[in-house]
């Protein structure tokens, strides 16, 4: 069994490395070629967390699901609240964010927070896709280690 | 309610599945970003590097082990404490050299490669290099220069894996400014 | 009782991190000064202690006083630093850089990935949580003003 901060310092390391090799002038692609390595760790995590899992009765449910047990095995910890105006977006907020509770309480570091975030909004994304809901996830900070998850069910 | 227990899954193996999942995810954008086999684990061994000098730090605060008398205790205290805390694995060492400065470290079960097949192009990565850059990162830090490489690897159809550590030199404090 | 400064110093030595609280008299030079007077100062007694001690020893130099003030050190084996100077009937210090080390700086520093670990500290969190653990300590009462 790996330890849980083994993860986190392999996260730190892995957002350096793609700073460190992305041209500076390019924030966009950091964000995006980290939310991309978070929506295929989420893609696969997710299957082997529902492998023996009923299925679920609701889009509801899978993200409850998500903000219960997803965030309790990857940030030990449940989602503080979770609010939806039930037209298929949903906000997930916790108000102490384990990848940002070392960082600063208030508005320190702010703006280094996107690129902290890009993972895991692509691990919802992934996990999300692989329980057959398509859609946006977004993150915002106001007041660290407080963030916001937007998720916007994608109907086609 | 009776439907969520049932859900439920232990938190600390999904813990290990993250970790291996998300390195897996590295490897392969290295592999994608990277043109030989040999450049992609020279950035594994940066990558283990810095990660290694924070762990250490980790390993250090909460284990209270203080420094150690000579390169046996390091090579114990790397399997059975460091690989242990951090990868919930004990390899064993041996394979000392006579001189006492090179050991093995070999694992019969390595949890970076759990689910993980080698691609028949790419014969020379050594997809677990991270750990070579880590033990490396984390020895500096306590003043000791030591190279470290892959010597057998499970995914290459070898028994078990086996990563040898070389003691080069102790470093040193650094001089006040000014004295020579 | 009282604490009067600390300073937080790499294995290259630069001084990472220096707070004071009750210091009532400044050494008259620059900071960065001082701060080489100090790591000097520390490797010296450090190497000296090592060379003439009759026997092997673990844990090296501890504090030294003087009729005024105490310096207590604290050494990782990565080499990092912690030196605080306290008045004379504080007793040893050892726990508290200890928890310095541990359960602030490798928590807020190490794991904070915006740190470099070998530049002087700006993490304001950093700053917040060393300040009112220090001022929390029985240890810390600024009674001793006119004792100088």
């Amino acid at each position: 069994m790996a330890d849980d901060f083994i993860f986190d310092f392999l996260h730190m390391e892995i957002v350096n490395f793609v700073q460190r090799t992305t041209s500076p002038d390019d924030k966009d692609k950091v964000i995006s070629k980290l939310e991309q390595m978070g929506y295929r760790v989420g893609q696969s995590l997710i299957e082997k967390f529902t492998r023996e899992s009923p299925r679920f009765s609701s889009e509801l449910d899978i993200i409850k699901f998500v903000c219960k047990d997803l965030w309790n095995g990857v940030y030990k910890k449940q989602v503080d609240n979770l609010r939806t105006n039930h037209q298929g977006v949903y906000v997930l907020q916790d108000n102490k964010f384990r990848l940002l509770t070392q960082m600063s309480s208030g508005k320190q570091y702010m703006e280094a927070a996107p690129q902290y975030l890009a993972f895991p909004c692509g691990l919802i994304r992934g996990g999300l896709a692989n329980l057959g809901v398509n859609c946006v996830v977004t993150a915002e900070v106001s007041t660290m280690p407080a963030c916001k998850f937007q998720v916007m069910i994608q109907r086609t | 309610m009776s439907r969520q227990s049932s859900r439920a899954t232990d938190p600390r193996k999904i813990s290990q599945e993250l970790f291996t999942l998300t390195y897996g995810a590295l490897v392969a954008q290295l592999v994608k970003d990277y043109e030989g086999d040999e450049e992609v684990n020279k950035q594994l061994d940066k990558m283990g590097y810095n990660i290694g000098i924070r762990l250490v730090e980790d390993f250090l605060a909460r284990s209270g082990i203080g420094r150690c008398n000579d390169f046996r205790e390091t090579a114990d205290i790397i399997a059975k404490s460091g690989f242990r805390m951090f990868l919930g694995v004990t390899p064993s060492v041996s394979n000392w050299s006579p001189a006492g400065d090179e050991f093995s470290l070999l694992m019969d079960n390595n949890p970076l490669t759990d689910f993980v097949e080698l691609p028949e192009d790419h014969s020379n990565l050594n997809y677990s290099n991270v750990l070579c850059g880590v033990i490396r990162g984390a020895l500096e830090s306590v003043q000791m220069d030591v190279s470290v490489r892959f010597v057998q690897d499970t995914l290459k159809g070898d028994n078990q894996t086996e990563i040898r550590v070389k003691f080069i030199q102790r470093l040193e404090d650094a001089l006040p400014a000014g004295e020579e | 009782m009282t604490i009067y400064n600390l300073y937080v110093f790499d294995r290259f030595g630069t001084c990472l991190f220096y707070q004071e609280w009750n210091r009532y008299k400044q050494s008259g030079m620059s900071k960065d000064e001082e701060y080489k007077l100090m790591y000097g100062l520390i490797f010296s007694i450090k190497s000296f202690i090592s060379r003439i001690s009759p026997m092997d020893f673990k844990d090296g130099f501890l504090n030294y006083s003087t009729n005024c003030y105490r310096l207590h050190f604290f050494e990782t084996p990565s080499g990092l630093k912690f030196i605080l100077n306290t008045g004379l009937n504080v007793g040893p210090m050892r726990e508290v850089l200890q928890h310095l080390y541990s359960g602030i700086y490798v928590d807020l520093i190490v794991r904070n990935p915006l740190c470099s670990l070998n530049k002087p500290i700006e993490s304001l969190l950093f700053k917040t949580k060393l300040d009112a653990y220090i001022r929390g300590l029985p240890a810390f009462t600024a009674d001793e003003g006119t004792q100088h």
